[in-house]
């Protein structure tokens, strides 16, 4: 590596409500063609409980991105080239086991506090007194058993996503397997700790042998229990979802399901176990309008039903903008603006969100008169040190060819990266500080 | 009638799962029949494996091995229609009729013996392949490509007369011919399989790779692997037959291709009973699995699915 691009921005400046931070994230893919910058030093804090937009447009690193929370890009040829995701569980509200009380506002949730200091605020916790657990670094085993539980994902294209060789209720009844085990056999009035037999049959760990005397007479009864208590949890699930006739669509196959049907199998999995972040990674591009605007609507009710987290990545801007409550702009591997929804859209800073925000076509737009952004996406192969956006931006000035703006904030929490509006301070030591003349 | 309200009983779980798996064993078994052709081909099959299974009850089995020729020395080259051998009998004095009988159950102990060994050493190498990738792919391609670099039945042969005439040794021979088909179209089919959407929606729920690779990556990647073995239930006993005429197998075995060898030295003598009984059992043995075969990558095949 050549050229170091610009760091993160300085001091770790967490705050105490997020859920996850991205900090100085780093991932490039070894390619025949030279080391692709996709993601490059990200930075960004998903709160509690809100919906963050990662907007961007095709190839920009925010799939990448959102990914890397649950270490889904493939290594090799992607490179973990620095920074961490960091990740703030929550557990298992202990007075209502779940259901959702006033202790956990409903939510089912509470924040747990950081295992090494007890809440006082540490090094590992970075002083928030909260569980911080680095994603990028932790241990395969540990990270199943986050994802699923804590972190769920919706997938972009349902009719792929589900496998079609398992009927929605089997493909459900895997979380509950995976994440539930006590939890199912408690509800099946079942000792927690009885013999191990029947614990692996619920985790989906028998032998085949085991199998075999799973299905004598004294073991069957109690299996059979089981099996209705991960399919009335199954059921509970899709009924969330609005699906009509949850019971049937149980012991369907995906094939035999709508589109829309699909999606709302995925959210069920994905909000069975009552994640502390979704992830869902433009969840109606392959869907019907129709059908997007329901699932929209839909993500927003278990939403606020369920005070989750969600990261929203989408290339359209009015669904982001009727979506989420921040929104973050990215722009060839790099965080370029964030903010709340109503700043973004009435007051865009960057030039690229403002040329993003201008391409939309309105009512009031004539005919003919959409404007594009000129130019096209610089190739993320050994990017040079200056500001991506330079070639595109028609307010460009000689300092931005020469470094990268980094992402400061202005008032109120929005963001930006760009020298427009934070003037970089080291100016002096860089040319010319004017209008570029090209 | 009294009207049924609640749609589905959820207390019988099992049953819902069933239903499900007896439909699309209904609905494929409704395409299979749909299909003249393979429909043949199954009529044949049930035939044949009818034959070999019920053999002591058609004829008398021979002592003290059933699997030898009964020879009868009173009775030499009778030509087919002779009382008690309906078929005739060959130059050594066996009875065509019995060869061709427990023939079928020779061959299809043969079959089902390389088969089931050759899918289940396929399915190892190639997942192991596919699944892990890397350095054990590189390794374990370069070890099939060996084998196939060796025409099968030069190879096989050559196995099988190392080892000597026997047919232990012809099951042998067979099983390091085929198992490297089915690794490679094992390997294919899960390399394929787990860039599948669905695998990745399987991490992100937790799963083991293990768990995975049981239950996203080897039921999807399978079909092709009935198919083959389907075709191969032929072809095993087409080269196995083969083998045995060469000689390989042990001399005096109920076996077609040992009789249809015992039988060729007559053909020019008009003894043509001895080979062609036994031959047409071979013929029509792998034409009822090649056409059975063919029919389910018809219906199996998920790009021939909109025709239908």
């Amino acid at each position: 590596m050549t050229l170091a691009p610009a760091p993160g921005p300085a001091g770790n400046a967490v705050a105490t409500d997020s859920v996850a931070s991205v900090v100085g994230l780093r991932i490039h893919f070894e390619s025949k063609a030279g080391r692709v910058y996709a993601v490059d030093g990200v930075d960004f804090d998903i709160r509690d409980g809100e919906t963050l937009g990662l907007v961007g447009e095709t190839g920009c690193g925010k799939s990448v991105t959102a990914r890397s929370f649950l270490r889904l890009v493939p290594m090799p040829p992607g490179i973990h080239a620095g920074g961490s995701v960091l990740f703030r569980p929550h557990q298992r509200c202990q007075h209502c086991s779940g259901a959702g009380c006033e202790v956990c506002e409903g939510t089912g949730r509470l924040p747990t506090s950081c295992s090494k200091c007890g809440g006082d605020g540490c090094p590992v916790c970075n002083g928030t007194g909260m569980e911080t657990i680095d994603l990028s670094t932790l241990p395969e085993k540990n990270l199943r058993e986050i994802r699923g539980d804590r972190i769920a994902m919706i997938f972009q294209d349902p009719a792929k996503a589900l496998n079609p060789a398992l009927t929605v209720r089997n493909q459900i009844a895997e979380v509950f397997y995976q994440h539930r085990t006590t939890d199912v056999l408690e509800r099946a009035g079942l000792d927690t700790s009885p013999n191990p037999l029947l614990r692996r049959h619920v985790a989906q760990r028998s032998r085949l042998l085991e199998r075999a005397l799973l299905a004598l007479p004294p073991l069957r009864s109690r299996r059979q229990k089981i099996e209705g208590v991960v399919d009335d949890m199954v059921a509970a699930a899709l009924a969330e979802t609005q699906i009509p006739n949850p019971i049937k669509v149980m012991e369907r196959y995906p094939h035999e399901l709508s589109g829309g049907m699909k999606q709302r199998v995925m959210i069920a999995q994905a909000l069975a176990c009552n994640p502390d972040l979704l992830i869902a990674d433009e969840p109606t591009t392959a869907l019907d309008v129709t059908v997007q605007a329901r699932i929209i609507e839909l993500i927003k009710q278990l939403q606020g039903r369920h005070k989750s987290a969600v990261l929203y990545i989408s290339h359209d801007l009015s669904l982001v903008r009727r979506v989420c409550d921040r929104v973050a702009v990215m722009y060839a591997g790099r965080i370029v603006e964030v903010g709340t929804t109503e700043e973004i859209f009435a007051n865009p800073l960057h030039p690229y969100t403002r040329g993003l925000l201008a391409a939309i076509p309105s009512r009031t737009h004539v005919r003919g008169q959409l404007v594009a952004i000129k130019g096209t996406v610089p190739e993320l192969i050994e990017p040079p040190p200056s500001c991506r956006f330079v070639e595109r931006c028609s307010y460009a000035v000689d300092v931005c060819a020469e470094i990268d703006p980094t992402l400061e904030g202005t008032e109120d929490g929005h963001e930006v990266a760009c020298f427009i509006h934070n003037p970089p301070s080291v100016a002096a030591e860089l040319p010319s500080f004017s209008r570029r003349t090209s | 009638m009294a009207v049924e309200t609640r749609p589905l009983e959820p207390a019988a779980p099992f049953a819902g799962a069933l239903r499900t798996r007896l439909r699309r064993f209904g609905e494929i078994s409704r395409e299979v029949l749909r299909n003249p052709t393979t429909l043949i081909g199954l009529i044949l099959i049930a035939a044949m494996i009818g034959m070999a299974i019920f053999a002591p009850l058609l004829i008398e089995p021979n002592t003290p091995n059933p699997y030898q020729m009964p020879r009868d020395w009173g009775a030499i080259n009778e030509p087919p229609g002779t009382p008690g051998h309906i078929l005739g009998t060959t130059q050594q004095g066996g009875d065509v009729l019995y060869g061709v009988i427990w023939g079928a159950r020779t061959s299809l102990r043969l079959s089902l013996i390389v088969v089931s060994i050759t899918v289940v050493i396929g399915l190892v190498v190639g997942s192991l392949a596919g699944f892990l990738g890397g350095k054990i792919d590189e390794f374990l391609m370069r070890l099939v490509d060996v084998f196939l670099s060796i025409p099968e039945l030069i190879f096989a042969l050559a196995i099988a007369a190392v080892l000597g005439p026997s047919f232990g040794n012809i099951i042998l021979a067979l099983a390091a011919v085929f198992w490297v088909k089915y690794a490679r179209i094992i390997r294919g089919q899960v390399i394929h399989i787990k860039q599948n959407e669905y695998v990745d929606a399987a991490r992100v729920i937790g799963d083991s790779k293990l768990r995975i690779y049981m239950k996203d990556v080897l039921p999807n990647s399978v079909t092709p692997v009935v198919v083959q073995a389907t075709l191969d239930m032929g072809n095993v006993v087409l080269i196995g037959a083969t083998l045995s005429f060469i000689g390989l197998a042990e001399a005096g075995l109920a076996e077609w291709g040992v009789l249809v060898s015992q039988g060729q030295a007559g053909i020019s003598a008009g003894r043509w009973w001895a080979s062609t009984f036994p031959g047409l059992m071979v013929f029509l043995w792998a034409l009822a699995f090649n056409l059975v075969g063919d029919g389910l990558r018809d219906i199996l095949d998920p790009r021939t699915e909109a025709k239908r």
